[in-house]
């Protein structure tokens, strides 16, 4: 190693001496029985991001969202109480999605079935005929809620009837670090969705370290982020809190932008994703950058399990992985812009779009050719790098869950559930 | 002749007639029409393009940065979506060179399902 600025030096990993310096088994990546087990011990019982309060403003607004895991319509809505409570998309009589559309404004929902009507608090309200069923009781037939709390504006639901932890429990140290980040002000939204050929944790990973980045995405970003004082695309840092984890990534100073790329850096409605530059006004959390370091792009943060927010100073985007089986996810990846006011800022904002797709779709060939060498039993191990350490992390905390709930049920205890709310 | 390049004309802001030869091909309804046009076009044709519009740009942009959006007229409009197809074709050229990435994943497998509108307006700061 010969790099000239203060890089952090290889001892990430050593710092948490209970993650191990080994091999990986790659067994929990491609097997379907361990994919069923994550299911019930991580997913039904984490904290799944499900939007944003923007998206459900006004009392009468609702938006749903597929867990498309659990092939599942949720639906959320801002009560006249202004209240926003999580529902199952099903109607209590026959089982009917009650609303069909992705977002809106209504007075309540009316199942398309037979006209069940049902309140914005999930209440029953109305029944055709009702006369012709027997012993019906309204007060009993309301949608089903799910348990709902909000973090910095995004919206949560959790599966447990009853969650064995809050949400500010579930996000810990992690979530209260980032508290202050401008998340309201990337108001202006565009989304991709794919189907890729791997496991959630494969394509998890594929956002969590920056090793790959001089060699795989070496005709984009390389030279953004990675550069000659950084030639192997070492991170910043990298701290792990929970079953989160945050990457600081090194940012290439000296970048010089190519000339429609750097048109379109002039005119984005805020700082370039990759810039470190802080605009006026804003002051970044303690979480973010958290070591101050003055070569800083971005922060990756994972939520445990499917959730990934990428924070530069000036926007951020989220991915999002639905598992579908042991070697098949969904990946939504959404993108949140400081709104355009003038033209020329629109053409900044579709430039810093652009890019971000491309870049990432460089990754996915990749991700399916790791899938296929798994499920094909040609690689038992992955042998991580210091700065592979979040792999190695998810690896160990996907591990922990699964035990502690498999060993919970079968008669130890868990740990107690906190004070409710 | 004399007819139609007078029609051209009014077609884009006034300075900007040497853009009107790229109106036909590179005008389009939305981000994924621009994704996939330039996934349809060959090199040549992605290079002429890119070619065509980077001496304009600036001046576009420095044009463009005094309209808002939501009230462009109908040459402003097609001014906005020409830059806006330039946004899609830089890293074709700037970062490949070849107009798609070596090892391709196909895009078409990665849609956009929330689309930021072209000309709208997009609402202040919250």
């Amino acid at each position: 190693m010969n790099e000239k600025v203060s890089l952090t030096p290889a001892n990430l990993t050593l710092r948490h001496p209970e993650l191990g310096t080994g091999p990986i088994p790659t067994d929990s990546y491609w097997q379907p029985e361990f994919y069923q087990r994550e299911l019930d011990a991580i997913f039904r019982r984490s904290w799944l991001c499900v939007g944003r309060v923007e998206q459900a403003a006004k009392p009468g607004d609702f938006f749903q969202k597929e867990l498309l895991t659990f092939n599942m319509s949720v639906l959320v809505a801002r009560g006249k109480d202004r209240q926003l409570r999580a529902f199952y998309n099903v109607c209590q009589h026959r089982g009917n999605n009650v609303e069909l559309r992705k977002s809106g404004h209504c007075v309540g929902f009316t199942c398309p079935f037979h006209g069940w009507t049902y309140g914005l608090d999930g209440k029953l309200v109305g029944v055709p005929d009702q006369r012709a069923f027997f012993d019906l009781d309204k007060s009993k037939l309301g949608l089903k809620q799910l348990a709902l709390d909000v973090w910095e504006g995004f919206v949560f639901v959790n599966l447990e009837p009853e969650p064995h932890q809050t949400l500010a429990e579930f996000l810990g140290q992690q979530g209260r670090d980032l508290v202050g980040y401008p998340f309201e002000r990337g108001t202006a939204v565009f989304e991709y969705e794919g189907t890729i050929n791997c496991n959630w944790k494969c394509m998890v990973d594929s956002f969590c370290e920056t090793y790959h980045v001089p060699v795989l995405h070496r005709h984009s970003v390389k030279d953004t982020l990675a550069g000659p004082d950084n030639p192997h695309g070492r991170l910043i840092d990298i701290r792990l809190k929970g079953p989160h984890r945050t990457q600081s990534v090194w940012g290439n100073m000296a970048y010089q932008p190519n000339p429609v790329q750097g048109l379109a850096f002039r005119h984005a409605p805020g700082p370039s994703v990759t810039s470190g530059a802080v605009d006026e006004g804003t002051v970044l959390p303690k979480g973010l950058n958290e070591t101050r370091a003055p070569n800083w792009s971005i922060d990756v943060t994972v939520f445990f399990p499917n959730w990934i927010i990428v924070m530069g100073s000036g926007m951020y985007f989220t991915h999002q992985m639905w598992p579908l089986a042991a070697n098949k996810v969904v990946w939504q990846m959404r993108g949140y812009l400081r709104p355009a006011t003038n033209a020329a800022q629109r053409f900044g904002q579709e430039n810093s779009m652009v890019e971000l797709r491309d870049a990432v779709l460089e990754d996915c060939n990749t991700l399916e050719r790791i899938q296929a060498s798994l499920d094909q039993g040609l690689l038992k191990e992955f042998i991580y790098h210091d700065h592979e350490l979040a792999l190695r992390h998810q690896y160990h905390v996907v591990q922990q869950w699964v035990r502690d709930y498999e060993q919970g049920k079968a008669g130890k205890a868990l740990k107690p559930r906190a004070k409710k709310n | 002749m004399a007819t139609r390049r007078k029609q051209a004309a009014s077609q884009l802001p006034k300075g900007f007639s040497a853009l009107e030869r790229w109106l036909d091909d590179w005008v389009l309804p939305d981000s994924t029409a621009r994704l996939d046009k330039r996934m349809r076009s060959s090199l040549e044709e992605l290079r002429a393009f890119y070619d065509g519009m980077l001496p304009h740009a600036e001046a576009a942009l420095a044009y463009l940065a005094q309209r808002q959006l939501g009230e462009l007229d109908p040459a402003e409009e097609r001014l906005l979506k020409l830059m806006l197809s330039l946004a899609e074709v830089g890293p074709a050229i700037e970062w490949y060179g070849t107009g798609n990435y070596p090892d391709a994943f196909d895009p078409k497998r990665f849609p956009l399902i929330v689309q930021l509108p072209d000309t709208a307006p997009q609402g202040a700061h919250a």
